[in-house]
């Protein structure tokens, strides 16, 4: 109250003033102008001016704003003007991230990485995890699927458990983000994103740091009159198709002497039932015939181009407004927003979400802070195929004259035209016709965090953070019944229930699954600094933190079907005739530890800190020990002592700075992988008990990841005169790691009656190096050009496997991938084709015997092939085909400003050395479907596009087996993304008028690559998986986007 | 005021920072222990999930197109014993049944197109671990010794458990539920499998491999073992009250039900029965070993009587009505619609005028893929639920029914198995006139309407050749073709007595040929599955695991 009056009381005057940089003398935006010792302040505009109104008692202005040094200026007149420092930016900047107390970058003694919300381009879907690529050195994201909602890959430094996979923790402002998926947070939202990649700094997290951090923080009000933002923008996007997929347009069938393609059994041209919607007959394909040809045309049957009638250009559309601004206690920033895409896949539905954030802090009292964070998101997911595979494999295995838009008599489409058009091909219209699709997911974030600052030495922090997910899933199929090809070929759609006649079709699935997470966070952090508060002279400053992190965990989810549906309509589930509870399933988990980290720093000159984590785990059961893990980082500041910075090394090299850190992260076995149990089903009217064949194991323990890494972080101050090449930051790291007694599934002999056991079964190390170079290739009044290149390498190898090594196969087929002792992780396995009549292999004997190697030659596409039969050579044994990890992957940014009216930025993002497996193009070859056959090639002297070799690429040896044929170099470049903003807003003379933006940004416009598949990016397996990443299976490919947006700020 | 708030507030904090050890202590709530299954209901339990769930349904490895046991497992019999073929290559299911070569009418010579091209090179050639489920030889071995080890683990059970009521008599039926089942599993191994394990201890194994015929031995052993315990029983009523909770409920109709201690007993004896007849080529069986087959026959299941069966119920809890079994993957609208085709070779073993042909339906002829080979060309599918004339139950045999509950699967013997070794244990004892007799029983049982050959002929040919076509129409997809055809010879090489000639083959240009020479040319015991040895070495001193044969 007292404070209150003394406001009413004070007498205010109006401080203006304009903030410009030094090194180009450009108004700057955004500064915040805060009067010291207060939390009154503002902002610049977007002319880099600010007016505030101050209480007469004030002295002293605080402009900070990031990249720039914080500058205090005295209030002397009314007018206030102020002249910014640029920052060896990234070198100073305080982050949070994997060091618990906020610090300087200069005073790390591990690699942070931050990106700050400008840097993040607008992504088509809104999501803070696509707007992530290429911009994290060292770290691979990989957007892996074209279709909305998808996640991305995430490979932070290497592989570190086998099981885990590779997702890192999400943090959001300092608590977990468990329950929701990071693609659902709104990136409008999101203030700044730290990274913190390796166990070193990850630990103090505890067993899920391991795979490093990432940690998002929330737009916060700032003090200030209220702002308004609103943006809005729409997109369209295109399938990308780099390597020219298509359908053969050509064929090879038996046709007669007109040219029409025959009927297998009848020997007459085929004729398509109209009222069956399918072909009674099949075809002949003599593909294995030497002298059959691909090069006949379309005559009685016409060639459909199925991409054209199924692919689309999908639209996104984005809207968003926040609110935001405070006063001297308090700060808000609400928010909301809403983010629509449809696919590129026709009629495979559409995703709709919507966020709502309200960010609120108050002081309580002196020294007591409150924050209350809120984030309601709503995510409507329609997609009948969300990964698209299924669809688009239905489709590329059907022959090009299935006509799949056809509608019989009924209006009804059929679903299988017969295996004259393939017997792998399905028509997606009959999906479309007869499923429906609904997700609706809730997800709450709320946010409680509870700052007591002592006046000295203590500062005592509580967060607790409650995460809310609830996925409501119907999935609902239409009865069938009436339709006359599914009935005639007995292809129709049931999900759960396997329905024996199609007159029992029609099927509702309900799976409600949710997840409540709650994590408190509980530090209390010890300052002093020996000048200061002990009056002794010794630069000493020390912090420690003592944090308790408690964590728990419950995952439910509960499935129910209705199947065969009544004959009449309307009808809901209860009048199915067939009900079953399918899946009931609830699985808690609690852990929690303490953490204990002691930090020294030394004046500007270097410093120390160690520690360690102690987590239970309620994997472990009541009885349990905790297990504790060590670390400890430390660096030096060359650049502080006056040795350096006295001389001329101090003009070129400002700042030089070593790091090095070790830590060790325990990564528990999950909730129940110790616990065994017995299966249970109903047996018609009896409760029936049996073991599953894939068992736990009591004796699991944790899997412990360990840690080195080196650094250093130096800034270089470029050429003094001119206006060419200034403020160069470098930052390089090296880091080395190795996990013991990863956790896999093992195999088991199965004589015991068990199929498989979990053990702790792989060592595996991994190392690699990360590089982040900036510097400001061109900077003056009018335009200025800023540079960032990122780096990374990783290698990731299994040390030791026990037993035998363990055959995996990929999520996405039947790829194979051995995870063997000495081979690098992800390695596929397969058989050999040859490029020489000679080849050896790897014991030295000939794969072709001697006697033999006159048989064959190599074809004019280099294959080694068969001079009578045409085929290809396959071994008969499998090898290594090598690790479809890229060897490095890169990426570009380059931003350009022209004097605060346009500004221009692209990023080419650069992956070279990976691989994919051709799934995609090897099923595409069983039926003679795919463009290759078209190319004709020369064997032994003969030319012509020779089924025999196509064919027999499929088909020699193990039909649709890996085969080194279809493993390709999928290293690419692609301009991720290109943004061209124009600020409107200096044409209108108005105040209230603070920004007016129009955005124009491109994504993913151009893609440089060898792969002969649609999209190189993309991966088939399991999400963020440790090894199967290197897989293409008809996975959705990626989209290019023209987005067009408008943003405008009152 | 300033000091009670920062008291407030460390309070509060150190509240908030304390734990708990009890809330670790967190139990899976979604199923029971292991510990559940020592008390009576919970054997009880085991005892049916176990047998029926990991004997026939649940593996590390499995594919949908070729499914579970008795539709994939057994599915790889009737390829290889030419009742159905296959197109598609999951788990190689299109080259384990594709002979050497087929001599067309035309004298045009069709090899197996595949490489490598001969079967015992092909099956060593997919042998491996690395094949994971890709190689067709883990599953029966894999099922089977799952089976098992349930048996171990309710034999464990049992001697430690309390039963209620007539506690002997109950764990007496517990015990020969346990050995029957192990005794049938030893049966498949050493029917299939070069070589094998004796594993009597529950989630453990042995390197110590013994010959196919050891473990046929056990078998038998395991299976005297399960009629001792029989013979013990006097509480009749307790025996048949928990048998009856062993059953599954919906199978308890038609052959299948609560059996009595003498049925059970019949039907050890018929599988007795067969791992004589199935394991011994019949040229080399000796008038003692037919002897012992007619012996057993003669005490084995007579008609009428309640056998092990299966069925498909409303929600599928262990079979599946549309893919569960060989012959429900086998019918179709049309030839070849389904994942497996109709063998023209099955079709023309029929005799004209036997009316189970109705069920049998012809079609517009399918033409499967040109380079696979021809062999699994047809003009046949099954008729889903027979055709209406046939008029079952009362009438004639369903080959298939895709109805709920409609197909009734022979899990183990039958009687018509059990009536057929009779008869051809007579015709190689000489009682051509009981033999005769037998096949008419048979035919008459399955409705087949066909006038008796009692009395017509005394040409042991004749005879013979009727016994196999009732053979490979009788017992159709009850996964017994291929022990036919390997212990007549028919899979041996055309230069070794092989083959078969006469045959009913459609070309590749859909010509169809009725005096085709087929030269199977198939390994007859399975080398022990690499999953097997590659975690469980043989010991020195173990038998070979693998066939000799190349």
């Amino acid at each position: 109250m007292a404070l209150f009056c003394q406001y009413a009381y004070a007498q205010n005057r109006t401080i203006t003033g304009t903030v410009i940089g030094k090194s180009d003398g450009l108004p700057i935006p955004g500064v915040s102008v805060v009067i010291k010792g207060t939390r009154l302040g503002t902002q610049t505009s977007g002319d880099g001016k600010f007016s505030l109104s101050v209480p007469a008692t004030a002295k002293t202005l605080v402009f900070t704003f990031i990249g720039y040094v914080k500058l205090e200026v005295p209030i002397e007149s009314n007018v206030v003007n102020a002249t910014l420092l640029d920052d060896s930016k990234l070198l100073s900047e305080v982050v949070v991230t994997g060091s618990g107390v906020a610090t300087s970058k200069t005073r790390l003694g591990i690699a942070v990485e931050s990106v700050t919300a400008a840097q993040l381009p607008a992504t088509p879907s809104a999501s803070i995890d696509q707007a992530l690529v290429g911009k994290i050195p060292g770290a691979q994201i990989s957007s892996v699927n074209g279709n909305p909602g998808q996640q991305v890959n995430i490979v932070l430094r290497g592989i570190n458990s086998i099981q885990g996979g590779t997702k890192p923790l999400i943090l959001i402002d300092g608590v977990q983000l468990s329950a929701t998926d990071i693609n659902a947070i709104d990136l409008n939202n999101i203030e700044r994103v730290e990274v913190v990649q390796g166990a070193a700094g990850g630990t103090i997290y505890g067993a899920q740091g391991a795979n490093g951090v990432i940690q998002l923080f929330t737009k916060k009000g700032k003090p200030g009159s209220m702002h308004v933002d609103i943006s809005s923008s729409a997109g369209v996007n295109t399938l990308i198709n780099s390597g020219d997929v298509h359908k053969a347009k050509s064929m090879s069938l038996v046709t007669d002497a007109s040219g029409n393609i025959l009927g297998a059994a009848s020997g007459k041209p085929l004729v398509f039932d109209k009222t069956l919607s399918y072909y009674p007959e099949n075809v002949t394909w003599n593909s294995l015939d030497p002298l059959n040809q691909n090069n006949k045309p379309y005559k009685n049957l016409t060639y459909y181009d199925h991409y054209k009638e199924f692919f689309k250009s999908a639209s996104t559309i984005n809207n968003s407004i926040s609110i935001y601004g405070g006063a001297e206690k308090i700060d808000y920033n609400v928010s909301a927003s809403n983010s629509y895409q449809n696919t590129t896949f026709k009629n495979n539905g559409d995703y709709k979400r919507s966020n709502f954030s309200a960010n609120i802090g108050i002081q309580l009292f002196k020294g007591l802070k409150f924050r209350t964070n809120t984030q309601l998101i709503y995510t409507q997911n329609n997609l009948l195929d969300q990964t698209g595979r299924g669809i688009l494999y239905s489709l590329n295995n059907t022959r090009p004259f299935a006509n799949y838009n056809y509608t019989d008599p009924d209006g009804n489409y059929g679903s299988y035209f017969g295996d004259a058009t393939g017997v792998n091909g399905f028509n997606p219209n009959y999906n479309t016709q007869y499923t429906h699709s609904k997700i609706a997911k809730i997800d709450l974030l709320q946010n409680f965090n509870l700052t007591y600052t002592f006046p000295k030495f203590v500062e005592l922090d509580v967060k607790y953070g409650l995460n809310y997910n609830t996925n409501n899933n119907t999935y609902l199929i239409d009865a069938q019944d009436n339709n006359a090809n599914a009935g005639y070929t007995q292809v129709y759609l049931t999900n759960y229930y396997s329905a024996p006649t199609i007159t029992q079709t029609g099927e509702t699935t309900k799976d409600n699954a949710s997840t409540v997470f709650q994590n408190l966070i509980g530090t209390a952090t010890f300052r002093t600094d020996f000048k200061n508060d002990f009056h002794l002279n010794i630069p000493l400053k020390t912090s420690t933190q003592l944090t308790y992190d408690y964590r728990k965990n419950v995952y439910k989810d509960f499935i129910t079907y209705g199947a065969d549906a009544p004959s009449y309509t309307p009808f809901n589930s209860s009048n199915y005739l067939v009900f079953k509870t399918q899946y009931d399933y609830v699985e808690p988990f609690i852990t929690y530890g303490y953490l204990v980290n002691q930090k020294f720093d030394y004046g500007e000159y270097g410093g120390i800190s160690g520690g360690f984590r102690s987590d239970y785990s309620s994997a472990f059961g009541r009885g349990s020990k905790p297990f504790t893990f060590p670390r400890a980082d430390a660096y030096l500041r060359l650049s502080s002592f006056s040795f350096w910075n006295d001389g001329s090394l101090g003009a070129i090299f400002p700042e030089v700075k070593f790091r090095a850190a070790y830590g060790e992260a325990g990564i528990q076995p999950g909730a129940f992988q110790r616990y065994v149990t017995l299966s249970t089903k109903n047996v018609g009217g009896s409760s029936a008990f049996f073991l599953d064949p894939n068992q736990p194991n009591p004796d699991l323990g944790v899997e412990v990841s360990k840690e080195t890494e080196i650094g250093t972080d130096i800034a270089i101050a470029g050429l003094k005169e001119g206006n060419w090449l200034k403020n160069f930051t470098l930052s390089v790291s090296y880091w080395k790691r190795k996990t013991d007694n990863a956790i896999y599934r093992v195999d088991a002999a199965p004589s015991t009656g068990v199929g498989s056991i979990l053990q702790n079964a792989f060592g595996l190390s991994s190392n690699g190096i990360q590089v982040a170079l900036n510097f400001s290739p061109y900077k003056s009044k009018a335009f200025s050009w800023d540079f960032t290149t990122n780096f990374g390498r990783s290698k990731s190898i299994i040390s030791s496997v026990v037993g035998q090594p363990v055959v995996v196969t990929s999520a996405a087929g039947s790829s194979n991938y051995v995870l063997k002792a000495g081979e690098k992780i992800g390695q596929l396995y397969g058989f050999l084709m040859l490029h020489k009549v000679d080849e050896k292999a790897p014991d030295g004997t000939y794969f072709i015997p001697q006697s033999q190697q006159g048989d064959y030659v190599a074809a004019s596409n280099g294959w080694v092939v068969s001079k009578t039969t045409k085929q290809p050579f396959v071994t008969s044994s499998q090898y290594s085909l090598g690790d479809p990890n890229p060897k490095f992957n890169m990426s570009f940014i380059n931003n350009f400003s022209f004097s605060n009216i346009a500004s221009l930025s692209f990023q080419v993002d650069w992956v070279y050395g990976s691989h994919i497996y051709n799934q995609t193009k090897e099923w595409m070859y069983r039926d003679g479907i795919s463009g290759d056959y078209d190319k004709s090639i020369n064997i032994d002297g003969a030319s012509g596009a020779w089924t025999a070799f196509y064919r027999g690429v499929y088909a020699q040896v193990s039909r649709n087996g890996t085969k080194n044929y279809f493993y390709e170099d999928a290293s690419f470049a692609r301009l991720r993304n290109v943004s061209l903003a124009v600020n409107l807003h200096s044409f209108f003379h108005t105040k209230s008028l603070k920004k007016l933006q129009l955005v124009f940004t491109g994504r993913n416009l151009v893609t440089i690559t060898k792969y002969t598949g649609y999209d190189p990016e993309i991966s088939s397996g399991t999400g963020n998986s440790a090894f199967d990443r290197g897989v293409d299976h008809n996975t959705i490919p990626n989209t290019k986007t023209y987005q067009l947006g408008l943003n405008i700020g009152l | 005021m300033n000091r009670k708030k920062i008291y407030l507030v460390t309070v509060l904090f150190a509240l908030v920072i304390t734990s708990c050890k009890k809330q670790l202590d967190v139990k899976n709530p979604n199923s029971p222990t292991v510990d559940n299954a020592t008390t009576e209901s919970g054997i009880i339990s085991f005892a049916q999930g176990g047998v029926y769930e990991d004997g026939f349904r649940t593996l590390k490895y499995g594919d949908g197109i070729f499914g579970l046991f008795y539709s994939g497992a057994v599915g790889f019999h009737e390829m290889m014993g030419d009742v159905i073929g296959a197109e598609a290559a999951n788990g190689y299911i299109n080259q384990i049944g594709c002979p050497d070569y087929v001599i067309l009418d035309d004298g045009t010579k069709v090899l197996n197109p595949s490489a490598p091209a001969k079967q015992h090179d092909f099956l060593r050639s997919i042998n491996l671990n690395g094949n994971q489920g890709q190689n067709t030889t883990y599953y029966e071995w894999a099922y089977m010794y799952q089976l098992n080890n349930v048996c171990n683990t309710i034999l464990a059970s049992v001697s430690k458990a309390s039963f209620s009521g007539d506690a002997a008599a109950k764990k007496a039926t517990m015990t020969a539920w346990a050995y029957w089942w192990k005794g049938f599993a030893y049966a498949r191994i050493g029917s299939i499998y070069y070589a094998g394990i004796i594993n009597s201890t529950a989630g453990a194994t042995n390197g110590n491999y013994v010959t196919k015929e050891a473990i046929i031995a056990e078998s038998n052993a395991d299976l005297d073992k399960a009629a001792a315990a029989l013979s013990g029983i006097t509480n009749v009523a307790d025996y048949s009250s928990l048998l009856g909770k062993l059953i599954p409920d919906f199978t308890q109709v038609g052959n299948g039900g609560i059996l009595t201690i003498d049925e059970w007993k019949h039907n050890i004896n018929t599988l007795k029965a067969r791992n004589i007849l199935v394991n011994t080529p019949v040229a080399t069986m000796t008038t003692a070993q037919w002897t012992s087959v007619l012996t057993l026959a003669n005490t084995g299941i007579q008609q009428g009587e309640k056998v092990f069966t299966l069925r498909s119920n409303a929600t599928n809890d262990l079979l599946d009505a549309l893919s569960g079994s060989v012959s429900a993957k086998t019918t179709a609208t049309a030839a070849g619609g389904n994942t497996y085709k109709l063998s023209e070779r099955f079709v023309q073993d029929f005799k004209a005028g036997d009316k189970r042909l109705a069920n049998v339906k012809q079609t517009v002829t399918w033409l499967g893929n040109a380079d696979r080979g021809n062999i699994f060309n047809t003009r046949y599918t099954l008729v889903d639920a027979g055709v209406a004339a046939n008029n079952f139950p009362s009438g004639v045999i369903q080959f298939s029914n895709r109805n709920t509950g409609g197909y009734e699967m022979f899990l183990v013997g039958s009687f018509e198995e059990n009536e057929l070794m009779k008869a051809e244990a007579n015709i190689y004892l000489s009682n051509l006139p009981a033999a005769l007799a037998s096949i008419d029983k048979v035919r008459n049982a399955e409705g087949a309407g066909l006038a008796a050959v009692a009395g017509t002929t005394s040409s042991v040919a004749v005879v013979k050749e009727e016994l196999r076509k009732e053979r490979r129409i009788g017992l159709a997809f009850r996964g017994l073709s291929f022990y036919d055809a390997r212990r007549w010879g028919v899979i041996n090489d055309i230069s070794a007595g092989g083959g078969r000639t006469n045959a009913v083959v459609i070309s590749n240009s859909a010509v169809v040929s009725t005096h085709a020479t087929i030269n199977y040319n198939f390994l007859d015991y399975w080398d022990v599955p690499d999953n097997e040895l590659a975690y469980n070495p043989a010991l020195a001193g173990s038998a070979p695991t693998k066939n000799p044969k190349q």
